[in-house]
Formats: structure tokens, sequence, C-alpha cells
């Protein structure tokens, strides 16, 4: 409720400032160009409530700030859910947006660390199809090799990342460029591999990690939110952590009190290639049928979870658990629009409106001096 | 000894110079578009294919290669990796190539119209195979009928739905115009029915994996459904295996698209009752032998409809008889009748 608040203030400011302000007025302004302390003009009740506001924003701690509005954001729109799509809350609909989340949420985990480096990486869903693809063949006719495909699913995905790391740092190529290569590097091996055709099958044993759990919670999620917590440890409180911040913030000043930036940035790269693994391993566990294009929607899901979280593309700033709850903002959005038997037209509008007014606010927010 | 060395070097460097040139010469007057040895014209066809992006694609490229060698055609393939955006330019590719004929496999109705009537313009056969574009200006149409096609279909799910209740729907590509077609059909059966509600999850884009969490979330919403509906074999397999997962014990009969070897094992392992046009990517054998015709400049028809053909055309439970063991879920049922079982080896079909 307290993140509710805040975000209606924002609003509120960020109305104020759009408007313009009447020449030879005397009325107050609340444009961050004409600020509040200014003796030229007097002091009103608005801007004042506007101090009061700010000051007592600043004094919340700087790590519930970071995440005032995604909180914000989930809390508006569980509160709309309860009311437009009651159905969402019933049990087995929140089991599936669980399943669901732990895949998008994983590969949202690693997309953050290389949006930190100031990078990107459009080869995660070409891993997660290579990662079917590895199970699928390998577990053809029995599944005595599944931990062994388990194994080469990640190495594979390391592998994908370090080069992807090399790439970016050792050769400046351009993130986007060296993961696009890559992505077309990985599918073409697919295909050349398998010829177009993916025989094979998705090993039993492998799909009660997604498919079982505890209650209605998967053991996937718990998966998720276990690499989750451990990523937002080490980056709020790790060496790690305030390196992957500096690289990305400024990698010359990072380079002069002698951070390494190769080795953050392809550790960046390849924890996201890993990620990347790991979730098509459980998507692979919660599909259970061989679709070699399973990995098609999360390039972009990922990157938008991570915008909509508050992570910066410029590198440096957001917050993995913030990116997590723009994860979950954005499964709750498509999983409601699904259930809202919408136009699937229209759903797509509906989906790209929401997007984008959670991007917009954010960015007013922080531009009041909210974040 | 200098000077003897040069006049030598000379003398072997002009000969390899006139032999090299009397190759290229000799293969000049082999290559082009067409070749003729003989008196017997060698045709060249341009195959726009789908490209590499799914096992339908393989199986209607790997039937196209067979055709193209038993009728002595020389066929060049063009790669739209399965996107109406990388496919348009290899269009124009093509077309500079002044083949004999094309084969369209159209991924994009509309953006796929003006290379084709450029290609017309310029006195080149144009074969549209499983998909049309938004003009009649080709030499032929070769695809299944929404009527012949899909009304089956729909006409069995709608008598099993009692003509009532929740109807699960999940749709194909938008501006597909196979997707397009299909949903005539179905549209003209349903809307008979008033008390068919239709309950629309969105589009699998023809994905496995999109289907099925569509499916879940429409499955877990708490809904009831009488019956379900996917365009394409992958939203059938998509919405079983969400069904299967699910734990629900009596699974809505389901109808559909395009059925593979997995969707007929996935209905007889779990006893769900599911019709399917029976659509193997065997149609780039018909399109193949139709371009050559046109080629030779023999009278083709303006449309072809597969569904009169044998090895398409609904197919209902039991199931039994169309599932084939020894093949991979990825079989289109009905591609076996075309490619035999090394043919299918080769291409990774077989178990």
């Amino acid at each position: 409720m307290k993140a509710f608040d805040w975000l209606a203030a924002g609003l509120r400011l960020s109305a104020f400032s759009a408007s313009p302000k009447p020449e030879n007025s005397d009325a107050p302004s609340l444009s961050r160009s004409s600020p509040a302390t200014s003796p030229t003009r007097p002091p009103s009740r608005l801007r004042s409530g506007y101090q009061a506001i700010s000051s007592s924003w600043l004094r919340i701690p700087a790590t519930v700030r970071g995440y005032g509005l995604p909180v914000g954001a989930t809390a508006i729109v569980a509160a709309v859910i309860a009311v437009v799509e009651p159905g969402f809350y019933r049990p087995a609909n929140l089991h599936v947006v669980m399943q669901q989340y732990a895949v998008l949420g994983l590969v949202t985990i690693g997309q953050v660390l290389v949006l930190l480096v100031s990078g990107i990486d459009l080869s995660v869903g070409a891993v997660m199809n290579a990662a079917l693809i590895v199970i699928a063949l390998m577990n053809h006719y029995n599944e005595n090799l599944l931990l062994l495909s388990l194994v080469l699913c990640i190495l594979l995905g390391a592998g994908v990342g370090v080069t992807n790391g090399l790439l970016v740092s050792l050769r400046d190529v351009p993130p986007f460029a060296a993961t696009l290569g890559m992505t077309a590097c990985v599918q073409g091996a697919i295909l050349v591999y398998t010829l177009g055709i993916p025989a094979g099958n998705i090993p039993a044993a492998l799909r009660p990690v997604a498919l079982d759990g505890i209650g209605i919670v998967p053991y996937s999620l718990l998966i998720c939110l276990a690499i989750g917590l451990i990523v937002v440890a080490f980056l709020s409180r790790g060496t790690y952590g305030r390196m992957i911040y500096a690289v990305g913030r400024s990698p010359e000043v990072a380079r002069r009190v002698g951070i390494s930036t190769t080795t953050v940035r392809v550790s960046a790269y390849t924890l996201c290639g890993i990620f990347a693994a790991l979730a098509g391993i459980i998507l692979s566990a919660y599909i259970g049928y061989v679709d070699p294009a399973i990995g098609g929607t999360y390039n972009l899901q990922s990157i938008a979870a991570a915008v909509v979280g508050g992570v910066s593309f410029v590198g440096g700033e957001g917050k993995p658990a913030g990116a997590l709850i723009g994860a979950l903002f954005l499964l709750a959005l498509l999983n409601v629009t699904t259930l809202s038997s919408l136009n699937p037209f229209a759903q797509l509008i509906v989906q790209g409106v929401v997007m984008l007014v959670a991007v917009s606010l954010f960015h007013l927010v922080k531009r009041g001096s909210f974040a | 000894m200098s000077r003897d060395l040069v006049r030598i070097w000379s003398r072997r460097s002009r000969a390899g110079f006139a032999g090299v040139a009397a190759v290229l010469l000799a293969l000049t007057a082999c290559g082009g578009s067409s070749g003729s040895s003989g008196g017997t014209k060698t045709y060249t066809i341009a195959f726009i294919s789908q490209g590499t992006s799914n096992s339908w694609a393989a199986q209607l490229d790997a039937v196209a290669r067979k055709t193209a060698k038993a009728d002595g055609i020389k066929l060049v393939y063009f790669n739209g990796q399965g996107d109406a955006t990388k496919q348009l330019p290899e269009i124009d590719t093509a077309i500079a190539q002044k083949p004999d004929a094309i084969v369209l496999v159209p991924l994009g109705g509309a953006a796929d119209t003006g290379p084709v009537e450029r290609a017309m313009g310029q006195n080149i056969k144009v074969i549209l195979c499983d998909s049309t574009i938004t003009s009649t200006n080709y030499t032929s149409l070769v695809t299944p009928h929404a009527e012949t096609a899909t009304v089956p279909l729909a006409q069995w799910l709608a008598d099993k739905m009692n003509h009532q209740g929740n109807l699960l729907y999940i749709g194909g590509l938008p501006g597909n115009t196979t997707t397009t077609t299909y949903d005539q059909g179905f549209n003209s059966v349903m809307q008979k029915y008033p008390d068919i509600h239709i309950i629309n999850a969105g589009n699998a884009n023809y994905s496995i994996s999109t289907a099925k969490q569509l499916a879940a979330t429409a499955i877990a919403s708490g809904r009831t459904f009488a019956g379900a509906w996917g365009v394409g074999g992958e939203a059938v397999t998509g919405m079983m295996q969400a069904y299967v997962d699910a734990g629900v014990t009596s699974i809505p009969p389901i109808g559909g698209n395009s059925a593979t070897n997995g969707t007929m094992r996935l209905a007889i392992q779990h006893t769900i009752q599911v019709a399917s046009l029976q659509f193997p990517p065997t149609s780039s054998q018909v399109c193949i032998d139709t371009a050559f015709k046109a080629a030779k400049g023999e009278s083709v028809p303006k449309s072809i409809n597969l569904s009169d053909l044998p090895q398409y055309g609904p197919i209902f439970p039991p199931l039994d008889k169309y599932y084939k063991s020894q093949y991979s879920d990825d079989m289109y049922v009905g591609t076996d009748s075309v490619l035999t079982f090394d043919e299918l080896k080769a291409i990774n079909l077989v178990k």
C-alpha cells in the first residue's frame, strides 16, 4: 500500500511538471528546473508538499527505494487482477504461473547480469533451444545419459556465454552483433546436426522438476528463487557485485582502480549462458515434447522483464530483484490477457500498452527524484 | 638458361590458360538457366521453400528434391528460413536467375504478392505451394481447400460437443494464409451453433511450446471445455500435452490440422478423441510436377485441391492405423506414402 501511495504521488508530480506555468504568475511550479529552494519564489503549500514527499522518500533505505516502482506496479496489477480476472488467484492457475515464471525468471537473472555490464544477450533463446536438443537426442533410446546430458547443457550454455563475453570484451564486437551472430551459429549448428528434424524425447525422469513440487510451488520455482537470492546477495553485498556495477557505470574508471573489465564481462555473459541453459532444461521438462523452437520469445521477454523491473540499457543501473519482479509483472500480464479471452490481436495491444505505461512510469518517478 | 626457362614457362602458361579457357567455354555452353544435351532440355525450377525452420519444412524439401530428381529437373533451392521477411530477398534472387518456373511456399501472403507479380511479368511460371498470396496473378495454386479440409473436422468436433459448451481455441500464425483458410472452414461450421462459446486463448504461431503454455493457462482458469480446436498440428499437440500434464482425467475431444506421428502417439497413449487433417508435407511433389508441366508449356489448372488426393483428408478415431511406431514424433502422417523408409531415415525420421 505504501508503494501504491508513492506511485500515486509520483504521478501527481509528473502531471504538475508537465503543465505550463502561466507568465507573471505566482502559481507554484514543481518543475525540476525551478528548484523549490529558489529564493526568487515564495514558498507554497505545493512546493513544501513536494519537499516533504522528497525528504520522506529519501529517508527510506536506498534498497527499499530501488524496488519501489516494481513492487508498486505489481501491487497495482495484483489489485486490478483481483477485480478484473479473479480466476488468476485459483491455485491451479497460480501453479501454472509459477511453472512459467521459473523459466522466465532464470533467463531474466542472466540477462540482468549482462545488462548491468552495458551488454545485451540475444542468444539466450538459442541456448535454450540447444539445451532441449541435447537432452532429446542424448536420451533418445533410454534415460541413462540424463545426468550427462544436463551437464553438457550447462557446459554448452557456459561455452556460448564465454564466447559472447570474449567477443565483446577482447574483440570489441558490439554486444548486439556478437550475441545475434552467436544465435545464428547455435541455430545453424542445431539445423546441421538435426537436419531440421530433432528426433528424440524428453526423459520422463526430468519432468517432475517442472511438474511436481511442494504444494502448488513447483521445484523449478524453488531453483529459480534460490539462484535469484544468491545473485541478489552477491550483487548487493559482495565484491563481485561492486565490480559488476563499476564496469557497467564506467569501464574506464573500473580499469583504473584495478578491476579486470574483461573478466567481469566474460563472467556476466557466462552466467547468463548457464542460466539460459538451466531455463532451457526446465522448459523442456515443462513442455515435455521436442520443440526445437522452445526458446523463441525469451530473448525479448527477458529484456522486457529487466527493463520493466528498472534495469537500464546503459549499464550499471538496476537490481536483479527488481527485474525478477518485472518478470512476475510481465508474466501476470500475459496470463491475465490469456484468461480474459480477448481477441488475440487486442491482447497484444493491451500487453504493449501496459508495458509502455509501466516503463514510462518508472522513468517519470526517476526524473522526479523518486529513485 | 634463364631465358629457356622463361620460354618453357611461357609456353606452359599459354597451354594452361588455353586449357582453362576451353573448360570455361564448355561449362558456359552447358550452363545457363536451362541446358540441352542431345535435344533434351533440362528445365530449371527455383524452389523457394519455407526453408530450414522445422520438421514440416524439412520433409517438404526432401520430397521436392526427390521429385526433381525423378523428373530430371535442375532444382535451385532458396531458403526462406521460416520467416516472411527473410524469404522476400530470396524471391528476388530467384527471379534474377530467370528460371523456367518458380515454386514458392509463401510465408507472407501480402508481402509475397509484389515479387510474384514481377516474376509473372517476366514470363516466369509461378506455382504457389500450400499457401496463397493476395492476388490471382500466378500460374497455379496447390493447396487444400478450406471447405474440404477443415469443415468435416470442425463438424465432428461440434457434434462431439453436442453443439454446446465452451470451446478452447488456439490459433495459428496471424497473416498466414493457411491459418486464414483453416479459420474460414472452422468458423463456417461454428457459426451454426450459437451455444458453442469459443474461448480464444491466443495464437501459438505453430509452436508446441507456446500452445502448451496457452492451453495450460486456459485449463487452469477453471473453465470447463467441452471441446478444443488448434490451428496446426503443433497447437493440437501442445493442447494434449497441457491436458495430460494438468492431470485432467476426462480430456475433451480435440480437433485441428496437420496430424503428426506424435499427435497420434499422444492421442492413443492417453485415450484422447482427436480428429485431425492428414496434410503431409508431400505437397511439394504436386507443386514440382505442376511447375515442370508449366515450364514445358503444358497447360496446368489454376487451382489444384490437395484435399482431392488420397494422402490428404480428415482422419477420425480410432487412430491406431495412422500411428507408425518405427518413425519419430516429427513425421507427418502420410509422408511415408511418398518417402521410403531409407529416405525417412536419411532425414532423422526413423527411431
